[in-house]
């Protein structure tokens, strides 16, 4: 209802053409297409930039892109024939979401990247880096183990940018400790179940060497911990994820899951209003403001809830 | 008549193994190969993880060979595992009920989706690839909606236990096992299982002699969403959440399964001991691979040749 409402004030705002927001006197109009509002980070990426956008007096217009570049740039082409004052983009795929940027730039309207990159070159980036979070959780395991040891990687959905920084950053780190031995690494699609099955086989084939699992998300973090703690060896594998999901703070609270990396979706949601009034306003925005990721162990569980 | 009992069914085992000669040689040269490459393949915990492992693809392809063999498809699978795992969560935190709550929620949850389904063929006339595909998005949407995009946790032992082991044998794989022991007699010995083929294998001829076409139809749909209530509950346990994201694509394993068991698309032909020796193959195939350590883009490409491999073998044969 508030998105058609939004969407409604958009249309009417948006039919004094080439006229910017301060001529009008009226708050200005940020269109937002996110990758995909059934994922809970993303939510909170959302949630953080509505309450900003609240406190600043921006109007937002959000769209779902359900995870697919076309939708998106389609979305991107109605915010466009709407001239909104500034475009948040939350790109779908690095290659196939630049269609989307290029138009904007074109049309003069500044795009803000959140969350993640696109080929084409928008007017700011806010987000994190995403080898630092696989970086972060190596070293960790590395630190634990103290430089040896066998060492499982899952894998996100091939081909993916996260999956293949987060194996680049995880990869980086292993490079620097020969001790360390990559037994195997394998794609669990960042699913939960698929993970609990990897993890089975797994423990069929590494069960006696393997020291530690680094899963790309915390979901197959999850699963694999579940294998592990089913086949009775919860003592001896230790489980770092990434992403600080609910369920998984718990687990590394309950002392079930080693350790997890915060990605902060708050300030990379509040970052990018930011950003956009800056545009907006013609003041200078920096072109990349990386919120660093934070290693969540037992004793600072407490802090991220 | 025990005696004759017996007959029939050895009868009945003799025949689905002379139908079956194919897979069930693909399913042996599989696990020889297997057990020369990784001598622990073979090992008990390993065959226990496979028969854990394949213990939901199995559930939902006995469903879904139901409504193959009435010449229909079910693309909602995947949505409904959804819905209903996270129904049966919603309902299944420690000291809400007994867990027979949950998972009969869940349960009635599928049976309510496959009997929309059920209701849209056969009494609409919408054809059964749309109608599914509705309520593949319908489903999955509710089950978002349900949980707020977030996974529902929290779970009671008394749910999770579905997913643990009896003695040594996994439950999902003794509820498996139950389910298509089930399905096998029903389609044998009720009047309504015999129904099922002769609607698939030739509608109107079933209808001139007097079988409740669309009463035969809606039922499989509804046995069919109930099955794969049943998976999704099974499913919430062993990932001891409910996932309104989970259960993508399962309803493609589910009819390839049923598919390179013999189960036709065209309806009529088709049986629950092949699509059962289907479910072991893929299980196996995939157990395989990760102990072998096979690089997830190559996995792909095996499973895909694997697949169509088996039905074109299957069909060569026949004609």
């Amino acid at each position: 209802m508030r998105t058609a409402l939004s969407l409604a004030l958009a249309l009417v705002c948006g039919c004094g053409r080439n006229q910017s927001a301060d001529d009008r006197g009226k708050s200005p109009v940020v269109g937002v297409s996110l990758l995909n509002m059934a994922n809970e980070f993303i939510v909170t990426v959302h949630d953080a930039m509505s309450e900003r956008a609240a406190e600043t007096g921006v109007r937002l217009i959000v769209n779902d892109a359900q995870r697919s570049p076309e939708r998106q740039v389609q979305q991107v082409e109605n915010f466009i024939a709407r001239r909104v004052d500034a475009i948040i983009l939350n790109p779908c795929e690095m290659e196939a979401s630049s269609p989307a940027v290029r138009k904007a730039v074109a049309a003069g309207i500044p795009v803000i990247n959140v969350n993640s990159e696109t080929a084409a070159a928008p007017a700011a980036f806010v987000g994190s880096r995403d080898e630092e979070s696989a970086e972060l959780a190596m070293e960790h395991i590395a630190r634990r183990l103290e430089g040896s040891g066998g060492v499982l990687m899952m894998e996100g959905y091939m081909g993916q940018a996260a999956q293949l920084k987060r194996s680049a950053g995880a990869r980086a780190v292993l490079a620097k400790y020969p001790g360390l031995k990559l037994l195997a690494a394998q794609s669990a699609e960042w699913d939960r179940a698929k993970a609990v099955t990897l993890m089975e086989n797994w423990l069929q084939s590494y069960g006696s060497a393997c020291r530690a699992v680094f899963a790309q998300n915390d979901e197959m973090a999850m699963g694999a911990m579940l294998a592990i703690e089913r086949a009775g060896r919860k003592g001896d594998i230790m489980v770092v994820g990434v992403d600080a999901i609910r369920d998984a703070l718990k687990a590394v609270r309950d002392g079930r899951m080693e350790a997890t990396v915060f990605q902060d979706g708050r300030a990379q949601g509040r970052g990018a209003i930011e950003a956009a009034l800056r545009l907006i306003r013609g003041e200078t925005c920096e072109p990349q403001t990386i919120i660093p990721f934070k290693l969540v162990t037992r004793d600072n569980a407490e802090a991220f809830q | 008549m025990r005696y004759r009992f017996n007959f029939e069914t050895f009868k009945t085992f003799a025949r689905v193994w002379r139908g079956q000669m194919g897979i069930v040689a693909a399913l042996f040269v599989t696990c020889a190969a297997l057990t020369l490459l990784l001598p622990h393949f073979i090992g008990v915990a390993n065959l226990t993880n496979v028969v854990r492992q394949v213990s939901i693809n199995g559930i939902l392809a006995v469903g879904v060979t139901l409504v193959l063999l009435t010449g229909g498809v079910d693309l909602s699978l995947g949505s409904v595992v959804a819905l209903a795992g996270v129904t049966a969560a919603h309902l299944a935190h420690p000291g809400d009920y007994p867990a027979a709550v949950p998972v009969l929620a869940g349960v009635a949850a599928g049976a309510a989706c496959g009997a929309v389904n059920g209701l849209l063929v056969a009494l609409c006339r919408v054809p059964p690839f749309i109608a599914t595909l509705g309520m593949m998005t319908a489903a999955r949407g509710l089950a978002l909606a349900l949980s707020g995009g977030r996974p529902v946790s929290n779970m009671s032992e008394g749910l999770t236990a579905l997913a643990g082991d009896v003695g040594f044998v996994p439950a999902p794989a003794m509820i498996l096992a139950a389910v298509a022991a089930l399905a096998w007699w029903s389609l044998r010995n009720l009047r309504q299982g015999r129904y099922i083929y002769a609607v698939g294998g030739n509608e109107q001829a079933a209808r001139a002699a007097g079988i409740p076409v669309r009463g035969v139809k809606a039922l499989a749909y509804t046995m069919c969403g109930a099955l794969a209530g049943l998976a999704g509950v099974v499913l919430a346990a062993r990932i001891t959440t409910g996932q309104p994201n989970a259960g993508a694509g399962y309803e493609l394993d589910a009819i390839a399964a049923a598919v390179i068991g013999g189960t036709s698309l065209a309806g009529g032909v088709g049986s629950v001991g092949g699509t059962i020796l289907g479910v072991l193959l893929l299980g196996v195939i995939g157990n395989g691979l990760d102990l072998l350590n096979v690089s997830s883009y190559y996995q792909q490409i095996v499973k895909g040749v694997i697949i169509v491999g088996a039905v074109w073998f299957d069909r060569r044969k026949r004609v």
